[in-house]
């Protein structure tokens, strides 16, 4: 036993780490997506001056609608799991996994924190560092287009069908320009690693600015934002849904399924969010914070044990991820939808020919500086 | 002839047709709103129903629940007829009728429920009362139960008489009227 | 054979035919109170006077016998008038309390009125003059004199048809109401006739008092399975409940229909139906008691019997035939002999059961054993075990007991169970399916389910068709009909 140890040292004590990542990020992100569906029903309350769901209780206690996720999730599980009687079996059931998988294996790349000491290991705080980061990102993504075009085809319903083809056609013109901003990051930082990215924008520009992603791509941001809901599918591009026209490529589904589907666009507002954080606003970076303490840019110094320094940029990731969580929640009750032609439109004639320009002004500019 | 009103709509300026300032003061409003009624939650106009109910005007002139009158003993007007069980379109009167021993009106209703969940508040029953035994000026709406049952009523839910009732004739039964007298 | 010309229709009709019989066999309906078809002519009502050319003044038209050449105008502005008048002449002291009122909806005076009056009473409510109300009259009516038009068809049911005269009008012209005669009571076995033929709400059915509104109930046509004479009858249903038999007047059986023979359908809501099989004395479901039955039918082998019975229907007499069959066993018995006849010389009749001629078709088809010898074989022990309907085996009573046999009975009511039953199973009453019977006279009468048998309870042909299954047969049964396959 105690040889087998010795021998798998390494391969042994990081399984056990990612383990212990993957529950701990993973279950955070879960819990996370299942108070946005709660968040979503309350920032579109307030944002139109109503009260929102708050009669869900245990035991009389309401706590203005804090349990109705759970009560939503045993809604979901005591819903009868309708097949349609011509629907193709294999593919119907396999679609929502299609939809939910790639999403959450995406969450493997992202850092969440810059690293922590644990009985003298070094522990980072990401779940697996690979060197191409931002292509995994992409790729997966590009897998879910599967989940809605699977979905809306095995269903064999007209208006699912139509969804899920609004959706296909949507989701990899979008991809094309969503890549393509993402071209600028990589140019600017000389990375394609999410961590090495982050860090990069650590750096401090002009000896005070911090060299966020926002700060040096800016155009590149606004694409990616709008590019990231497309593809998220949401309102304004929420025409794979369109409630009022079509339903949607999950019109056939129910209970779990449908749960499934739901989940996944949850869980994918919270990749965007977590995204946008990452490339455009420094991760888990605090401005000044590093290492040691705080060092502001006058030379005064704050020295801060290392547990806290941590503590606090993780801290500052998941407000940066609140933050545009709730951002997007916010576009999405906000704008109105797109028709299809304009959707197509705003891809192809405006958003595509931005992100190549972005590029060759990035690329000019880097050249005029003498960075490449 | 379908008339043609031609809309000359300014057309879009720039900064219109690039969006995003327009989309930016979209979401201001929308933020404002959000920001607003969440550190001032008290300003949100809903009404909690039916834990609170806006009173009815003072002259709110309309049907609410039934009630079923009384005469001046305590016995109900109704005499189960079943006019207002045949009138009501909405098969929501239920109605057991029983004999008085010595009561000269020798008719009454043993059971009478009205079951709310059905009602239309249509007041066909009221129209079709030959007694004036049933009415709908309680001022009460009905609704916000949780369960059918809760919006079942049953003739001792449905007895009541209005403050200023009963009035001296039992109603415009000439037996009822001959019992009272009797009971003098 | 005179010819009278009616509303410009010219007519011929049979000498002492009246006008009103000739004007409904015209197709021309004349309001009438007091006229019954089967009751002696009064003239009392007024309300079917007729205007007759050259008559002085109007005819009443059940009074007034057809002659040659007679002009008969029954829609002319006189006519009207006078129905109108005859109709507030009747009214004048009627109580209007129809809400409590079981007559509604079924009211002469409310109809009429709707057809031939619709004018407002010239007399206030306070000048009406009170007359008593409800009364209990004999077992099963109830008497209120306020309502009472005095049509007298009550008095001439009494005197004519039942000849038991326990009616009469008391006092004279204004003051005349009906009573019981002195020393009498209203018992006789025909009384509740006299709530039918009732045109107002005088006389109502203290059964029915009170339970339902005339116009919520639904009618089926039945046979009143109270004796051998088969009366048609209906069915007054609403929500799965039957409120009462009517007789349905026919020339070949009944125009009216016996008290007793009302009540038979009070068996229905008895609180005593049987839903669940009944092994000796405890209740159990019916699959097992159907499990248990068979297990004893196969075991007594060929020592069981199947008897039929008169008070199933042909139908389900041929089921039972058919168990025989599966069952194969020699003791089979469908031999009922009753004296039969109208025992009263008005319907009801010697033969206590309704359809010992329905089984004795069954053995003409099925053949079987007679009576005796069924007896017989029953006292000498070769039948170990019965099949049987609970008031068919009641025959056999004595024989069953001296011989120790098995009994299994089928029943609708825990009442009907014979004492010392092995097994008991439930069927369903020939007011929840169809059946056919046959009654004294050899007439066909077909039964209509008017109400859904209680939950768990089947045709008797069902029970039978699990019966045979469970001990491994097959009576091939879909409905009663399958039943008379093979038979005439």
């Amino acid at each position: 036993m105690i040889e087998f140890y010795e021998a798998n040292k390494d391969i042994l004590l990081f399984s056990g780490a990612a383990a212990v990542k993957v529950l701990l990020f993973l279950g955070g992100v879960m819990s996370f997506t299942a108070l946005l569906t709660l968040a979503e029903r309350k920032v579109s309350a307030l944002m139109q001056d109503r009260v929102g769901p708050n009669r869900a209780s245990v035991f009389g206690l309401a706590l203005n609608g804090l349990f109705h996720p759970i009560a939503d999730a045993i809604k979901m599980i005591l819903k009868e799991d309708f097949v349609p009687g011509k629907a193709e079996r294999l593919l119907f059931t396999l679609a929502p996994f299609f939809a939910l998988v790639p999403v959450l294996a995406l969450f493997a790349f992202i850092p969440f924190g810059d690293y922590v000491m644990v009985f003298g290991y070094q522990l980072d705080l990401q779940i697996a560092e690979v060197p191409l980061a931002l292509f995994y990102v992409l790729a997966l993504s590009g897998l879910a287009i599967y989940g809605v075009f699977l979905g809306g085809w095995a269903s064999k319903n007209n208006f699912a069908l139509l969804g899920a083809l609004r959706g296909a056609a949507q989701m990899i013109s979008y991809e094309v320009v969503l890549g393509l901003t993402l071209v600028g990051l990589m140019m600017i930082y000389g990375t394609a690693g999410l961590q090495d990215l982050v860090r990069a924008q650590g750096a401090l520009l002009f000896g005070f600015v911090p060299a966020w992603g926002v700060v040096v791509q800016p155009v590149a941001f606004i694409l990616f934002l709008v590019a990231a809901i497309a593809e998220n599918k949401r309102t304004p591009f929420d025409l794979v849904e369109g409630e009022s026209e079509i339903i949607g490529y999950f019109m056939e589904y129910s209970s779990m399924r449908f749960a499934a589907f739901m989940f996944s666009e949850f869980v994918e507002i919270i990749l965007v969010a977590m995204l946008a954080a990452t490339l455009f606003f420094g991760g888990w970076q605090v401005p000044y914070l590093y290492e040691t303490g705080f060092i502001l840019p006058g030379g005064k110094a704050l020295a801060l044990n290392h547990y806290l320094v941590a503590l606090l940029q993780v801290g500052a990731f998941s407000v940066k991820t609140i933050f545009f969580s709730w951002f997007l929640l916010v576009v999405r009750w906000t704008l109105p939808r797109f028709r299809f032609d304009q959707l197509m439109g705003l891809c192809w004639k405006a958003l595509l020919p931005l992100a190549l320009l972005n590029i060759l002004v990035t690329g000019a500019v880097l050249l005029a500086l003498g960075k490449i | 002839m379908i008339s043609v009103k031609k809309v000359n709509n300014r057309p879009l300026n720039l900064l219109e047709r690039i969006y995003l300032p327009e989309i930016a003061r979209g979401l201001a409003v929308t933020m404002r709103h959000f920001f607003v009624n969440l550190f001032n939650p008290k300003g949100i106009p809903t009404v909690q129903y039916p834990e609170q109910t806006r009173p009815l005007p003072g002259n709110a002139n309309l049907r609410t629940r039934h009630r079923l009158k009384l005469r001046a003993d305590g016995s109900p007007k109704c005499v189960a007829c079943f006019m207002c069980q045949t009138a009501c379109p909405a098969y929501c009167i239920h109605i057991e009728a029983a004999e008085y021993a010595e009561n000269s009106v020798e008719k009454y209703p043993a059971v009478f429920d009205i079951d709310l969940a059905r009602c239309v508040m249509c007041g066909m029953c009221v129209e079709a009362c030959p007694e004036d035994a049933i009415a709908m000026d309680t001022r009460e709406i009905p609704g916000g139960a949780l369960t059918r049952a809760e919006m079942l009523m049953n003739k001792e839910g449905l007895l009541r008489n209005l403050p200023g009732e009963p009035s001296t004739l039992g109603a415009s039964n000439r037996l009822a009227n001959d019992y009272l007298e009797g009971k003098k | 054979m005179p010819k009278i010309t009616l509303d410009g229709k010219t007519l011929e009709v049979p000498a002492g035919t009246t006008v009103l019989e000739a004007a409904q066999a015209a197709g021309v309906y004349i309001p009438r109170y007091c006229y019954h078809p089967a009751l002696s002519v009064s003239g009392n009502c007024r309300m079917c006077l007729v205007e007759v050319e050259k008559s002085p003044k109007l005819l009443t038209a059940c009074s007034t016998q057809c002659a040659e050449g007679m002009v008969v105008s029954t829609a002319s502005d006189k006519v009207k008038a006078a129905r109108r008048d005859v109709l507030e002449f009747l009214l004048i002291n009627h109580p209007l309390d129809c809400p409590i009122c079981d007559q509604a909806g079924e009211c002469g005076l409310q109809d009429y009125y709707m057809e031939y009056s619709r004018a407002q009473s010239r007399f206030s409510q306070e000048d009406k003059v009170l007359r008593q109300k409800r009364r209990a009259l004999g077992p099963h009516l109830m008497l209120d004199n306020e309502r009472c038009i005095l049509c007298t068809r009550c008095v001439r049911f009494c005197s004519e048809v039942t000849k038991t005269a326990e009616l009469e009008v008391m006092e004279r012209a204004d003051h005349s109401f009906i009573d019981l005669k002195a020393g009498k009571s209203l018992d006789n076995d025909y009384s509740l006739n006299i709530a039918d033929l009732c045109p107002v709400g005088a006389w109502t059915s203290r059964d029915f008092r009170f339970k339902a509104r005339v116009w919520f109930l639904k009618k089926a046509p039945t046979v009143c399975l109270g004796c051998a004479t088969g009366c048609l009858a209906e069915a007054h249903h609403n929500e799965g409940e039957v409120f009462r038999l009517m007789p349905r007047p026919n020339a070949e059986t009944n125009t009216w229909l016996c008290d007793r023979g009302r009540m038979t359908y009070k068996a229905l809501r008895a609180g005593d139906r049987l839903t669940k099989g009944f092994i000796k004395n405890g209740l159990i479901d019916l699959e097992p008691a159907l499990r248990e039955a068979a297990t004893r039918i196969d075991e007594a082998k060929g020592a069981a019997a199947v008897l039929g019975s008169p008070w199933l229907s042909v139908e389900d007499n041929a089921a039972l035939a058919l168990l025989a069959a599966a069952m194969k066993t020699e003791h089979f018995c469908f031999d009922f002999k009753f004296e039969t006849g109208i025992k009263d010389g008005i319907l009801i009749n010697k033969d206590p059961s309704p359809n010992a001629a329905g089984a004795a078709l069954v053995k003409a088809g099925k053949g079987g054993l007679g009576m005796e010898e069924f007896r017989a074989r029953l006292n000498s022990g070769a039948i170990k075990l019965v099949v049987a309907e609970a008031r068919a085996a009641a025959l056999l009573k004595e024989e069953l007991k001296a011989s120790g046999a098995r009994l299994i009975a089928f029943a609708t009511n825990r009442a009907d169970i014979p004492a010392g039953a092995y097994a008991t199973l439930p069927y369903a009453s020939y007011f929840e399916v169809p059946g056919t019977f046959i009654n004294y006279q050899g007439l066909k009468r077909a039964v209509e389910p008017a109400v859904a048998a209680p939950e768990g309870v089947k045709p008797l042909w069902e029970v039978l068709n699990k019966l045979a299954a469970y001990s491994g047969a097959s009576l091939r049964l879909d409905s009663a009909a399958d039943a008379m396959k093979g038979m005439a």
